[in-house]
Parts: structure tokens; C-alpha cells; sequence
């Protein structure tokens, strides 16, 4: 290209301006989309007939196409605190209408839709419908059993359907054999500490997604400290049939020989008694903040 | 035959020189990127997107290629006057269209085994070993050669008598409405009259069904797919051909090519 020519020297001088004057636009048009973006969370084709239909041979490649913009909508309004997923539902349904053979979509769709928010939408009855579904598409598949069970103990507590759904996956191959002992426990006692504990430790052994394992982990911990607040409380009575008094720092049952020394939380902090004389978790500790979250925005979906 | 067979490997050589196979790097790196890209983004779908992911490329690749370069496998030859040339020699009409057919079929099998190898590669890479399960994946990439080559002969035959755009509209149509054959057969036949309810039957199985050959699913998800299967469909797809070079040839020979 020789520079004397007019057109060459115009194109080294337009190059340069033409594509930092784009470089800054795009920049602008981004933070004007992003702002647009925030309210035009859609999913433009709801119909999941129309979309198997129109999905051609491609529909295994399309159903993990949804299964990722699934996961991708959840995380992201995991990330931003926002407990309004009403769009999970959609998704999740065109999946696993794509792809009936998908379990991770049922299995971890599921999850996201049956938790409380913050972690979940607070739609039980969508994630049984879920399950149920790729139960039917999957019958051999005892994993399933294990997870309509899961919602029905810890999200609806109906702990005969979930002794039912377990018993029914005891029934499939390859079962684990803990799943009949499930079963009748759940048939027997109903919520307990032993079962949830174990069924959130399965949860978190059998994922390899870190988001999931640490959102097992703290369940397991906040199981860990409502199971701890509830035997420092029957110590806080015997204290208080003991001494007439309800103790009001955890040093006093340290004092009378109750305690060996101040019990901590999963964290390390050590537990306090609230005005009301109840144990609970020191205010330094950060599984305070999440267990007000889940318990907050829980009473807000009920 | 032998003839055909001389037709049949030019074909393949000037497909070769056409740089056809070249999609081969577009095929590759759109593995290398989606082994590495899907974990970061997804849930548990590392594997079962590499598979169907790598079988839609495959399939969507091969019906570019066979589309494209099946219509104007005749046109080309009569645009070029090549093919006077060719005919004035001892070969005959359909030995010529049995010879194009099969070149670029040979292009279609090479293109298809150096893909299924990519993606058995990425495949490796991603889960670190090979289960017996996985073959599952190699009778689907068998099964997308089959329905190319159902293509193939459906453009040569609609090019033996159309312009190439007319031939790529009516070959991408009968595939389009191919992958709907089932449907066509689920059509509520008790509120039609009895003679559409038979018409659309009689049509269901003239119509070539390119649902058979979609295995993706199944591929995807490590499930058996059954001998019999697959000879039920390399003997549709033999015969389908069959029928469909015959018509090819037999409109082909009565063609007026001055």
C-alpha cells in the first residue's frame, strides 16, 4: 500500500478513529443492554410441543442448550440475591420435554425449584411434578426415588409420601441398601436430626458441582446448629430446675459442671443464650446471616 | 462398474481439491472449545453435551456438504461441458450418476470417520477412559453417514432435472418434512375422511423417514442401540437409494442434454 495515495493515508486514519469510536460505543450499547436486560429475563418460546417440533434431529442438543440457560438463569439470580426464579419452571419443563433421558435436569432442577429462596424457588409442588415426570421416563433410575423423597421430607414434610418415594427406589436396581432403611425410619420417627443429616451428607458426596456441595455443606452446618441449640437448650432447663433461673451466658453452665467448656458452631464461634434464654448462634458468626436469609425470605414464600 | 468406479474416485479427488475437507478445522475447534467452555457453564452435562454436540456438528457439517455438493454434482459437469466429453467416452448415463453418487459418499465416509475420530478423541479427554457403552456413539455417527447418503441421492435426482436452486430447495424440504414422517402417522386419522386418512398413511411410508436414523439421544446417554436396528436401517437406506438412483438415472438418460 503506498502511503501517497490519498484512499491509504484516509483508511490509517479512519482505522484507527472508525474502531476506537466502535470500541466506545459497544462499551455504551453493553451498559444500555445490561440496564435493558435486568427486566427482559424471557424465554421467548414457552410452548415445549412447539419447541421439540422445531427443534428438528437436534433436540438432545437443544435440551442441554436449556439445561445450561437453566443453570445459568439460577446462578445468576443466585449471585445478584434475587428469590424470584419464576422462569426456572419454563426452562427446566422445555429440558426435559427436549431430552426425557436428561437426569441431571431433573435431579438438580429439582433442587433448585424445591429449596427455599435463597438457595431455591419455594416450589415443592413444581419439583415433585418434576420428578414425577422423569420417574415415568426413567423408571429403573432409583436416584430419582431418592430425590422425590428428599422434597417430600425436607420441603413439604410429608414424611409418609417421602417413606413411600424411598421405598419405592429401595425397589429399583442398583439401589443403595440405606434407602429401604430410610424408609422405615422416616415411616417411624418422621423428621430427625440422624436422617436429615444423612440425607444432606448423600447430597453432598454424590455432587462434584462446587456450587451444590456448598450448598449441602451449609445445610449440614445449620442442621449442625439447630441440633446443638436444641441440647444446650435441655441443659438451659436442667439448669433452670437446678438453680431456679434460666442461665443467661453459656459460662454459667461451663460454672456448674454442665459443659466442659464453651460449645462452638461448625465455625468455631461459640454459641450464646438470646434474651429469652434461648441458645442460639453468636452474632459474629456468618452462619447467622444465612440462617436469618433462609428463614426470612422462607416466611416470605409461605 | 469399473467405470462408475473411475467416475466415482475423480469425485472424491476433486472434492479434495475443492477443499471440502477443510471443514474438518471448523469441526475441531468447535470440540476443543466446547470440552474446555462446557464445564465452566453447565451442570453435569460435560459429557452428554460433547456427544450431542459433536454428533449435530457431524450431522448439520455432512448435510451442508451433501446438499450443496450433491446438487450440483450433474450441473457443475453440464455448466463446465465436461460432461459431453465424458459422455462421448464408452461410459454410460447412470454409470456416470452411480459414479458421482458414490464419489461423494467416499467424501461424506472420510469426512464423517476423521469427525467421529475428533469427537472420540474429545470424548477421551473429557471422561478419560472409553466404556463399552460409548460405542453407542460410533453407530450413531454410522447412521448420520447413512442419512447423508439418503440425501446425496435425493439432490442427484432432483438435479437431474431442476436448476440447482430449485434442486437444494426441494432436497432440503424432503428432508425437513422427512424428520416428520411420525407425526404425519400420529395425524388424528378418526376426525379425516377414510380416503385422506389412507392418503396420508400411503404417504407416511412413501416419504423417506430420516427419524430413523437419530440416535443422538440414545448416544448421548450411553444406551444400547440394537443389531437389528442398525441392519433394519443400512437395508432402508440401501433400498431408498436404490429406488431413488433408479428414478435419477432413468429421468437422467431421457434428458436432452443439448
Amino acid at each position: 500500500m503506498k502511503l501517497q495515495n490519498p484512499i491509504a493515508w484516509l483508511l490509517v486514519l479512519v482505522l484507527p478513529l472508525g474502531f476506537a469510536g466502535i470500541w466506545r460505543l459497544q462499551h455504551k450499547i453493553d451498559a444500555q443492554r445490561e440496564s435493558l436486560s435486568q427486566e427482559s429475563d424471557d424465554v421467548l418460546l414457552r410452548s415445549r410441543k412447539l419447541v421439540k417440533v422445531m427443534s428438528l434431529e437436534y433436540a438432545p442438543l437443544l435440551a442441554d442448550i436449556y439445561w445450561t440457560r437453566a443453570v445459568q438463569y439460577y446462578g445468576n439470580k443466585h449471585v445478584r440475591g434475587q428469590a424470584n426464579l419464576e422462569l426456572l419452571w419454563p426452562l427446566l419443563d422445555i429440558t426435559t420435554t427436549l431430552d426425557p433421558n436428561l437426569v441431571i435436569s431433573y435431579r438438580f432442577g429439582a433442587m433448585f425449584l424445591s429449596q427455599k429462596a435463597p438457595t431455591g424457588a419455594g416450589r415443592p409442588d413444581l419439583a415433585v411434578q418434576l420428578i414425577q415426570r422423569g420417574i415415568q421416563a426413567n423408571p429403573e433410575y432409583w436416584r430419582l426415588y431418592e430425590d422425590l423423597g428428599f422434597v417430600y421430607y425436607f420441603d413439604l414434610k410429608d414424611y409418609l409420601k417421602a417413606s413411600e418415594a424411598f421405598l419405592e427406589g429401595s425397589k429399583r436396581p442398583n439401589a443403595q441398601i440405606w434407602m429401604k432403611v430410610m424408609a422405615a425410619r422416616i415411616a417411624a420417627e418422621g423428621e430427625s436430626f440422624e436422617t436429615s443429616a444423612f440425607l444432606w451428607q448423600d447430597v453432598y458426596d454424590s455432587t462434584s458441582d462446587p456450587a451444590i456441595k456448598k450448598n449441602a455443606k451449609l445445610h449440614l452446618q445449620l442442621l449442625k446448629v439447630r441440633e446443638d441449640c436444641r441440647q444446650l437448650d435441655v441443659l438451659a432447663d436442667e439448669y433452670a430446675k437446678r438453680y431456679g433461673k434460666r442461665p443467661r451466658r453459656m459460662n454459667e453452665l461451663v460454672w456448674a459442671g454442665m459443659l466442659p467448656g464453651i460449645p462452638g458452631d461448625p465455625l468455631g464461634f461459640g454459641y450464646i443464650f438470646s434474651d429469652e434464654g434461648k441458645a442460639e448462634l453468636n452474632l459474629d458468626s456468618p452462619l447467622l446471616e444465612q440462617q436469618l436469609l433462609i428463614d426470612r425470605l422462607g416466611s416470605q414464600h409461605r | 462398474m469399473r467405470r462408475a468406479g473411475v467416475v466415482a474416485l475423480n469425485t472424491f479427488r476433486e472434492a479434495v481439491r475443492d477443499r471440502v475437507l477443510y471443514n474438518l478445522v471448523f469441526f475441531a475447534l468447535l470440540m476443543m472449545i466446547a470440552a474446555i467452555a462446557v464445564g465452566q457453564i453447565s451442570i453435569g452435562i460435560e459429557q452428554t453435551v460433547i456427544v450431542t454436540l459433536g454428533l449435530s456438528a457431524i450431522s448439520v457439517i455432512g448435510l451442508l456438504i451433501s446438499v450443496f455438493i450433491g446438487v450440483a454434482l450433474v450441473s457443475k459437469e453440464m455448466d463446465k461441458r465436461t460432461l459431453y466429453a465424458l459422455l462421448a467416452k464408452p461410459v454410460r448415463r447412470w454409470e456416470f450418476l452411480l459414479g458421482k453418487f458414490a464419489g461423494l459418499v467416499l467424501t461424506l465416509a472420510v469426512n464423517t470417520a476423521a469427525m467421529a475420530l475428533g469427537l472420540v478423541l474429545v470424548m477421551i479427554y473429557v471422561k478419560h477412559t472409553l466404556e463399552r457403552s460409548d460405542s453407542a456413539v460410533l453407530v450413531a455417527v454410522y447412521f448420520i453417514l447413512l442419512k447423508l447418503a439418503l440425501i446425496v441421492a435425493l439432490a442427484l435426482m432432483f438435479s437431474c432435472f431442476t436448476t440447482p436452486l430449485l434442486a437444494t430447495l426441494y432436497t432440503v424440504g424432503l428432508y425437513i418434512v422427512g424428520l416428520y414422517v411420525q407425526e404425519l402417522r400420529n395425524l388424528p386419522v378418526n376426525v379425516m375422511r377414510p380416503a385422506i386418512a389412507a392418503f396420508t398413511k400411503w404417504l407416511s411410508y412413501l416419504l423417506p423417514n430420516f427419524e430413523n436414523f437419530n440416535v443422538m439421544a440414545m448416544a448421548a446417554h450411553g444406551k444400547a442401540i440394537p443389531g437389528a436396528f442398525i441392519l433394519q436401517n443400512t437395508l432402508y437406506t440401501v433400498v431408498y437409494c436404490t429406488i431413488v438412483l433408479t428414478a435419477a438415472a432413468a429421468v437422467f438418460s431421457r434428458r436432452n442434454l443439448k
